[in-house]
């Protein structure tokens, strides 16, 4: 038998030290025991988790290997010493090596007492549920004025005690051994069938089905056809894969997705209590990603880091060129932040766009631009500036009734979009040379996806949220996975080999020039994967708040708990990957939010969604602070001067006019808390933990406002609804982060470039990982743009450039 | 009325900070308190000189200066969280500023009990002989649910939980002056007190 004992302080001298090494030394015949010290473990810090030290691991796994543990534990004022305490918390926070383990207590002390007090809270201790260890009862060893006890050889003296002490670890040993039993696995038996249980999705309960054979669960199956397609993927196909790979329910949950992870396994556990199994046996096996699978060895022409929009685009090409290409994707599923699009992209495209009617304002908008002066364009653009007041003016001298648009509108539409001054007053404005490419080739990429196999619904343009004109392209089906769909068919059926839950850890740099990545696969094994060339297209870093803090010269205030529209996977990995090749980059400081998100998820499609003109927005002390139409970031900087959190107040109307939600999805909000309703507009103040007074005194004014249609506090000048009919409902919101328009620098051929302008060798970055293009504000649908047109690019120059060489 | 209040904890996020800081502004008419965190003092390893480290004699002086101690505790393991454990020990082995120090005891977790098995612990822990701290007794103050309990300006939001810890610091400022009077009218051999150790005991030397 194999014992570890744990000497229950770190003091230098120490007579629970010489028991344990008195117990080795008399019981060696009988059991081995070997003697762990305290000395080098850190204190417990759950803010500095060091689970991965060398030191804590080398105790959890000594612990978990040992049959049973003794620890010998002092008294320090009536209770046990902080060291223990330490390890013991270290031993139950992310690791539990002491689940189900055989534990004997023994101590020692100077007083009479030999550690009574102390050795009672040890059991109460090694009881909580972290530890779960399992206590020897009876059997107390308590070695009171230890200073007389021992001899020079450090054996104990008094025969009595020796007897004693034999009798207590002859009864541990009796006890290990009954109590390991416990720890055997039960055999596992099920009445076979198909079990019908659900697990918890975005929208509500989702159907699964359950297939259960005699001794395995054979299949899952779960409905996903309610939920938002593409982004749900992850948990619904990689927990269900994981739990049949290793017949466990001891899986790890989704970063992002805790609660839904957690459902489908609480769902298959009802599923194995249902067939009459203990799914509590279930929830003790190992890991299936425990089980560690040999390193892999790949050669390809092009590796795409990232299968996202660009990233699967320029693989897309790359096939096309008649190469060979491997995209790793960190998660289990494609898609990125593309999936999580609206859908329309922007392209001009006069020809399509004229057959539409001009509507009211896009006159005046045009005029608008038109009538700037060119000392307020910068230089590089003052050339296509002049055209387009041209062809301004051309259109509106032939009163065109239809909607204009040309590539020079866009292109000046994206520089004017995107010019922002940060905090430090550096102003940024669009790299003109980027601008340039995107505006002129964007609708070679409209065409481009129709051939790949994406659809898009030409019987009405539409300008996407945050645009600033009517040229978005919208693909038929649903928004963004409609582009994920199309081009993930397209490159598996070309031969791309698509590897997910494959994130890429390092660059292979060799004299300057990158030859591939290494990358970790999804069982820990080192996926090694030689590459002429390298994609960059792993996105932004929206999901990374330590880096948009680090990094951010924009706004006042980031917030450490802030949330994001992305998807947990977009954190900046790519950004990584090319300094450590010592890329340059671009404009870093600035990031986009969208002001209106949910405060616990960051979705955008939660609460009430509805126009700006039917609602109004209250700071937490119930006054309004801004002109609802205010422009994304207008809105974004008054929410961070008011706390950050906001509400929508509307009245019951508004059922109406929203286009996202039911009564039912309404009634369900309320009940999770996160919309709240009063039949008084004094209720709901009190729910929002607001003054009444000053509420009702600020819907009495805004309702004036709407009667007189002007509001001289904040000139808001387009009302629907005003706030009178009871029930009322507040959404809260806050601002969450969108896009990060910082990224590498690249020149038009999507080479990386170093911090002297130089092509790093075999380097290219497209997509959101780049910077330059959208300077400091994104418009809306240009995202999408963005990636198939520098996909596109990435992709066909991986190819060139190597045949150049 | 001065007192320290220490946050029992080393975490960066701790609701048992945010309940000192509710106290300190809410009664901040009726005494001044003044927030201690033992973040990063070193570990207790029972040195041989008995000799406090800078930073645990600065706390110490500060203790000992005090008119009272608020000890707001987490639970970890059924039990107070190491670090607190290391600071009282060294206090307990060192300079000993606890003795006769009136104490109260507040906690906050996540779930239901509020700490509650943690402050039954820390109780005897006080009442040690080498830190014979006078705790108030038959009043606790646990503070459940405790992530949900403050709102987004450090205000405590459940009402009733308001009450209850208002007539627990009133009884606290009772408690400093009983104490006070029970303490400077008969000496209880404080001086001996600090002096007190086990080796002494069990040597028979100082009883």
């Amino acid at each position: 038998m194999k014992f570890i004992g744990i000497v229950g302080t770190n003091a230098a001298k120490s007579y629970n030290r010489m028991l344990l090494q008195f117990m080795k030394k008399h019981f060696s015949d009988k059991a081995e025991i070997e003697i762990l010290e305290l000395t080098d473990v850190p204190m417990f810090d759950e803010s500095d988790d060091q689970s991965d030290s060398d030191i804590i691991q080398m105790f959890n796994t000594k612990i978990s290997d040992a049959d049973g543990v003794i620890i010998a534990t002092p008294e320090h004022n009536h209770s046990v010493p902080s060291a223990l305490n330490s390890i013991l918390e270290w031993m139950s926070f992310n690791l539990h090596p002491f689940d189900g383990k055989p534990v004997m207590i023994v101590g020692a002390s100077l007083h009479p007492q030999g550690s009574s007090r102390a050795q009672l809270h040890l059991r109460q201790i090694l009881d909580a549920p972290g530890v779960n260890a399992t206590v020897m009862p009876g059997s107390e060893f308590l070695l009171g004025q230890a200073q007389k006890a021992f001899d020079d050889n450090g054996d104990l003296k008094s025969e009595g005690t020796v007897d004693f002490l034999e009798s207590c670890f002859t009864k541990f040993q009796r006890f290990t051994e009954i109590a390991n039993l416990l720890n055997v696995p039960e055999d596992l038996n099920f009445k076979p069938g198909t079990f019908e249980v659900t697990a918890k999705g975005h929208n509500g309960d989702l159907p699964m089905s359950v297939t259960l054979s005699k001794d395995r669960i054979e299949d899952i199956d779960i409905d996903t056809s309610t939920e938002t397609k593409g982004i749900a993927d992850v948990v619904f196909t990689r927990i269900p894969q994981e739990i049949v790979k290793g017949q466990t329910l001891n899986v790890d949950v989704i970063s992002g997705a805790s609660i839904t992870s957690h459902g489908v396994i609480d769902g298959v556990a009802r599923a194995v209590k249902m067939a009459g199994g203990n799914p509590e046996i279930l929830k003790k096996r190992p890991k299936a990603s425990n089980i560690v699978q040999k390193d892999e060895e790949y050669t390809t022409d092009v590796v795409v880091v990232g299968a996202g929009g660009a990233g699967l685009t320029a693989a897309a090409k790359v096939l096309d060129e008649g190469k060979n290409v491997i995209v790793a994707e960190k998660f289990p599923s494609p898609g990125g932040n593309t999936v999580r699009a609206g859908g329309p992209m922007n392209a001009a495209d006069p020809e399509w766009q004229n057959k539409f009617d001009a509507i009211p304002g896009e006159a005046h908008r045009l005029k608008e631009i038109k009538d700037m002066k060119l000392d307020d364009i910068d230089p590089e653009y003052r050339d296509d500036f002049k055209k387009l007041q041209k062809q301004i003016g051309d259109y509106l001298d032939s009163d065109g009734k239809y909607l204009f648009d040309s590539k020079l509108l866009f292109r000046i539409q994206t520089y004017l979009g995107g010019k922002r001054t940060d905090l430090q007053g550096n102003e940024i404005h669009g790299q003109y040379d980027l601008v340039k490419i995107l505006t002129d080739h964007a609708l070679e990429s409209v065409k481009w996806l129709e051939k790949v196999g994406v659809s898009f619904d030409k019987n009405e343009v539409t300008m996407p949220v945050g645009a600033l004109w009517r040229r978005g392209h919208k693909p038929m089906g649903p928004e963004g996975f409609a582009y994920i769909q199309a081009l993930q068919k397209y490159i598996e059926d070309n031969g791309a080999k698509l590897m997910t839950e494959t994130p890429v850890k390092e660059l292979i740099i060799e004299d300057g020039k990158i030859y591939g990545v290494i990358a970790r696969g999804a069982n820990g094994q080192k996926i090694t994967i030689h590459a002429e060339s390298v994609v960059l297209a792993s996105g932004g870093y929206g999901a990374n708040t330590k880096m948009l803090k680090k990094y951010n010269t924009y706004w006042t205030e980031i917030d450490d708990d802030i949330q994001t529209s992305n998807s947990p996977a977009i954190t900046g990995d790519g950004i990584k990957l090319g300094l450590s090749a010592g890329a340059d980059l671009v404009g870093m400081g600035f990031s986009q939010m969208m002001p209106v998100s949910d405060p616990d998820t960051g979705e955008l499609f939660t609460g009430l969604q509805v126009p700006p003109a039917n609602f109004i927005m209250v700071n937490q002390q119930g006054k309004r602070f801004v002109n609802e139409y205010g422009s994304r970031d207008q809105l974004t900087q008054a929410a961070i001067d008011n706390g950050s959190l906001f509400y929508l107040i509307a009245d019951d109307e508004i059922k109406k006019t929203a286009y996202n939600t039911s009564q039912e999805k309404l009634d369900a909000q309320v009940k999770a808390g996160t919309l709240f309703r009063d039949d008084t507009l004094e209720g709901l103040a009190k729910q929002l933990k607001i003054d009444p007074e000053v509420l009702v005194d600020t819907i009495k004014k805004y309702n004036s406002y709407v009667d007189a249609g002007s509001d001289p506090e904040f000139g808001k000048d387009v009302f629907d609804l005003k706030v009178v009919k009871a029930p009322f409902y507040a959404t809260p919101r806050k601002p969450a982060v969108h896009h990060t328009m910082g990224g590498l620098k690249i020149d038009t051929g999507t080479h990386v470039l170093n911090k002297d302008g130089e092509i790093i060798d075999g380097l290219y970055a497209a997509g959101e990982v780049a910077g330059g293009l959208h300077a400091g504000n994104r418009l809306g649908g240009n995202s999408l743009a963005d990636i198939f047109t520098f996909g596109r690019i990435a992709g066909e120059n991986s190819v060139e450039d190597k045949v150049l060489d | 009325m001065k007192f320290i209040g220490i946050v029992g904890t080393n975490a960066t996020k701790s609701t048992n900070r945010k309940l000192l800081q509710f106290m300190q502004k809410h009664f901040s008419k009726k005494a001044e308190i003044e927030i201690c965190e033992i973040k990063g003092l070193p570990a207790f390893n029972q040195p041989e000189n008995r000799i406090a480290p800078e930073e645990i004699q600065a706390l110490s002086d500060k203790v000992e200066s005090a008119d009272g101690v608020i000890i707001a505790t987490p639970e970890y393991d059924h039990t107070v969280p190491a670090p607190l454990k290391s600071v009282l020990e060294w206090l307990s082995y060192t300079s000993r500023p606890f003795i006769d120090k009136p104490v109260m005891i507040v906690g906050a977790s996540y779930g239901a009990l509020g700490s509650s098995r943690a402050q039954g612990h820390l109780r005897q822990i006080l009442d040690a002989p080498e830190l014979k701290a006078r705790v108030m007794p038959s009043e606790e103050f646990l503070l459940g649910h405790s992530l949900q309990a403050f709102d987004d300006n450090g205000d405590l939001v459940y009402a009733d939980k308001v009450t209850e810890l208002e007539e627990c610091f009133d009884q606290f400022l009772l408690f400093v002056d009983i104490t006070d009077q029970l303490i400077k009218n008969h000496s209880f051999q404080t001086e001996k007190n600090k002096n007190f150790s086990w080796e002494k005991v069990s040597e028979g030397g100082n009883n």
